[in-house]
């Protein structure tokens, strides 16, 4: 509240005859506070103090006020916004974003294209038919989340700000893999099936279950064995900085997870039923097994793990390719781990239960 | 938090483990088909003379990866320049519903996407916070009122953005890639406006209205939710970040309305661009735009006839008395005035002036 010697002096001043200043006088909104950066600068998890960073678990608010701030009666109802914190919070979202903006990076100049060697024709075709493929299915990346931005609560903004820097990195993605097509002669080549069936999540947690747990996952994995993949420095650094933005969409979708199944354990046999879709155990759709590594993407990666298509060198990629696939499955049975799904690990197709590990006691 | 695996380090560091896997007997290497590797899609030139501006989405998209087609024929996530996989081999169709490029197309949006992610920034570390003093207790009020409102309005803006990506086809991919940058910026404003309304002694205040919210929400064509807040809403924004010899209280206020400014400009370059690619497509596509220009107009006047904390704030915040206040408000919408007309004559739309809706140009003239 303004002291009321100030709010006395205004009101006397010439002018003030059509002013109230009732917005000042009784504030309903927390004032008072002096928030100082700190060693990170100041971030979300800086301001997150006071009323200003308790985020509801249940909130009525349909008309776009940020959290903290004053209501007014008057205001238009959207309709949009889920009203459960637990639909769409991650723990991790506040510090995943202040991440995002500090390690954001341009695949223009921060890729030594200059440096680009001239490459073995059938590996720079190969590399093109990876790169055809990740252009074709990062963005998806970037449409999934962008379908339900419009439903997060402004009690909940965090989320929201999370998903879109998860928009941008995946349009850098889409970029770069496009841009390193082009760069070495080649071009895009053949356009696969792609990965529109991830659009049909229906829910926060149907898309964090897919598209984070199994799609990013999967696709971390495989860019963290990018050494393998790469065949230039070019290359090695588009996969190091894509890696590290998809470690953030994983982190986001964990922690997603997690607090949901903290919240509502009821909910975990539903949880299953998305994980179960994903790893091709309902019907016959196209599931993450043909994600990273369906025909012509099995093939083009072979090819450049194994140095050529000669049957010596294709025989040595395909081992290495079955590394990043038991890679791949090892991980996201870690994920699953995290999240409170270590009992799935039972429920898995045999196919895939081949490649993992003895569980760690 | 657990360990996730994910915790990257400075940069991700890739690996190349030597371990043999044990290849489980149902996978087997199928035999070389290699089919793809004859795709019949353009070989582009190799790119050459990068420039301080490095590799752009301009430069890579030679010949006919640079040509965008009126209507795009996919109706899956094929990349424009590859070679379509077989209609039987192509998966479910997208939900996609724009595939008409004179619905999103603006010439500079692969321009204006590397020039985003050119002139990023961050909130936390590129803002000096600690040059902000203490302010007298209605002065810092006034301001963080002025703050709130931006910080809602952008979140209301970049959350229905958000929802239009997923509407507008693979083949238009600049727009798309233009339009997550503006999404990022916009996500920025969002919480750099709110670090700031709680870093000195103040706080949130009242919400807006949102008359504007509602029809942004309501567009039912991107173009019109585009001219609601790349046109209209951003010259608003961006003249009111052009008051900051008035408003800016310390260095870090003025980066604040700098660096939203610069992203602003780019937002309000897509819009006219835009705008005027749509009007050009269609002559019937003015009558669509002058329905959008009203309701846009008799919104944004509901939102600044009765945002009453927003105005006495703006007052307080633009002079050092209440006269001074109002005569500098009157010159901040006259100025929020121009630049929207400026803006539509960029689209192509001249002479609005006249035209304005009554209650809106009531607004401007009597705040």
């Amino acid at each position: 509240m303004a002291k009321s010697e100030t709010l006395e002096m205004l009101r006397k001043e010439p002018g003030a005859e059509d002013m109230d200043f009732s917005w000042l006088d009784d504030p309903a909104a927390e004032r008072g506070m002096r928030v100082a950066p700190g060693k990170r600068g100041l971030t979300l998890e800086d301001i997150s103090v006071g009323t200003y960073g308790d985020p509801p678990e249940m909130t009525r608010n349909q008309s776009g006020r940020m959290r903290g701030s004053a209501p007014r009666g008057d205001a238009q109802n959207l309709g949009a916004h889920w009203m459960i914190k637990s639909e769409s919070w991650s723990e991790s979202a506040m510090m995943l974003y202040e991440e995002a903006l500090q390690r954001q990076w341009s695949s223009a100049t921060d890729i030594p294209w200059e440096e680009m060697p001239e490459l073995d024709d059938d590996l720079e075709l190969a590399m093109s038919q990876l790169c055809t493929f990740l252009t074709q299915v990062e963005f998806i990346a970037g449409d999934l989340p962008a379908k339900f931005a419009p439903n997060i609560s402004a009690d909940h903004f965090e989320t929201g700000l999370f998903l879109a820097t998860q928009i941008m990195d995946e349009a850098r993605h889409l970029d770069v893999f496009r841009k390193r097509a082009l760069a070495n002669g080649i071009g895009l080549l053949q356009a696969g099936p792609g990965a529109v069936g991830l659009l049909t999540s229906q829910s926060f947690v149907d898309m964090t279950a897919s598209l984070h747990l199994v799609g990013e996952g999967f696709v971390q994995s495989l860019f963290r064995m990018g050494e393998m993949i790469a065949h230039s420095e070019v290359d090695k650094r588009i996969f190091r900085l894509a890696a590290q933005d998809e470690s953030r969409h994983v982190a986001f979708g964990i922690m997603h997870m997690k607090h949901l199944l903290e919240q509502e354990p009821e909910r975990r046999d539903e949880i299953h039923t998305y994980l179960d879709r994903m790893e091709g155990q309902v019907g016959s759709t196209p599931n993450q097994a043909g994600l990273t590594g369906g025909g012509d993407t099995t093939e083009a990666l072979t090819i450049l793990l194994g140095g050529g298509k000669s049957e010596t060198q294709m025989d040595e990629g395909f081992k290495k390719l079955m590394a990043i696939r038991k890679r791949q499955f090892n991980e996201y049975v870690h994920r699953l781990d995290v999240v409170g799904l270590s009992d799935r690990r039972e429920r898995m197709d045999p196919m895939i239960q081949a490649f993992l590990e003895p569980r760690r006691n | 938090m657990p360990d996730t695996t994910t915790q990257a380090s400075e940069e991700e560091q890739t690996e190349s483990p030597a371990q043999q896997p044990v290849i489980p007997p149902e996978f087997q290497r199928p035999p070389l088909d290699m089919g793809w590797a004859t795709a019949p899609t353009e070989r582009p030139p190799l790119p050459k003379d990068f420039g301080p501006e490095g590799f752009t989405l301009r430069k890579a998209d030679a010949g006919s990866y640079g040509w965008a087609p009126d209507v795009w024929p996919y109706r899956n996530d094929t990349p424009r320049g590859a070679w379509p996989a077989p209609e039987a081999q192509r998966g479910l169709v997208a939900p996609y519903t724009i595939y008409e490029k004179a619905e999103v197309w603006a010439e500079n949006a692969a321009d204006l996407y590397e020039q985003g992610i050119r002139e990023r920034w961050a909130p936390a570390t590129d803002i000096s916070w600690s040059s902000i003093e203490p302010l007298a207790e209605h002065t810092e009020a006034a301001l963080d009122q002025i703050f709130t409102n931006i910080s809602e309005q952008q979140y209301n803006s970049n959350q229905v953005l958000m929802g239009w990506l997923g509407e507008i086809s693979y083949g238009f991919h600049e727009v798309k890639l233009y339009l997550s940058t503006q999404v990022f910026d916009q996500g920025r404003h969002v919480e750099a406006f709110r670090k700031r309304a709680l870093s000195n002694g103040g706080g949130l205040g009242v919400q807006m209205p949102g008359f504007m919210h509602r029809t942004t929400y309501a567009a039912f064509k991107f173009s019109e939710f585009i001219f609601y807040t790349n046109i209209l809403r951003a010259s608003f924004l961006l003249a009111l970040c052009g008051a900051s010899d008035k408003l800016a209280r310390s260095q870090a206020d003025r980066e604040l309305f700098e660096h939203t400014a610069s992203d602003l400009r780019r937002h309000l370059a897509y819009g006219a661009d835009h705008i005027k690619h749509y009007l050009r497509a269609d002559p019937v596509n003015r009558d669509r735009v002058n329905t959008w220009v009203m309701r846009g107009e008799a919104m944004m006047a509901a939102d600044l006839q009765r945002d009453k904390p927003l105005r006495e704030a703006l007052i307080l915040a633009l002079g050092d008395t209440i006269e001074e206040g109002k005569a500098a408000l009157k010159e901040l919408r006259s100025a929020q005035l121009q630049k929207y007309l400026r803006t539509l004559e960029a689209a192509s739309i001249y002479n609005h002036g006249d035209e304005l809706v009554p209650a809106f140009q009531a607004a401007i003239e009597s705040p």
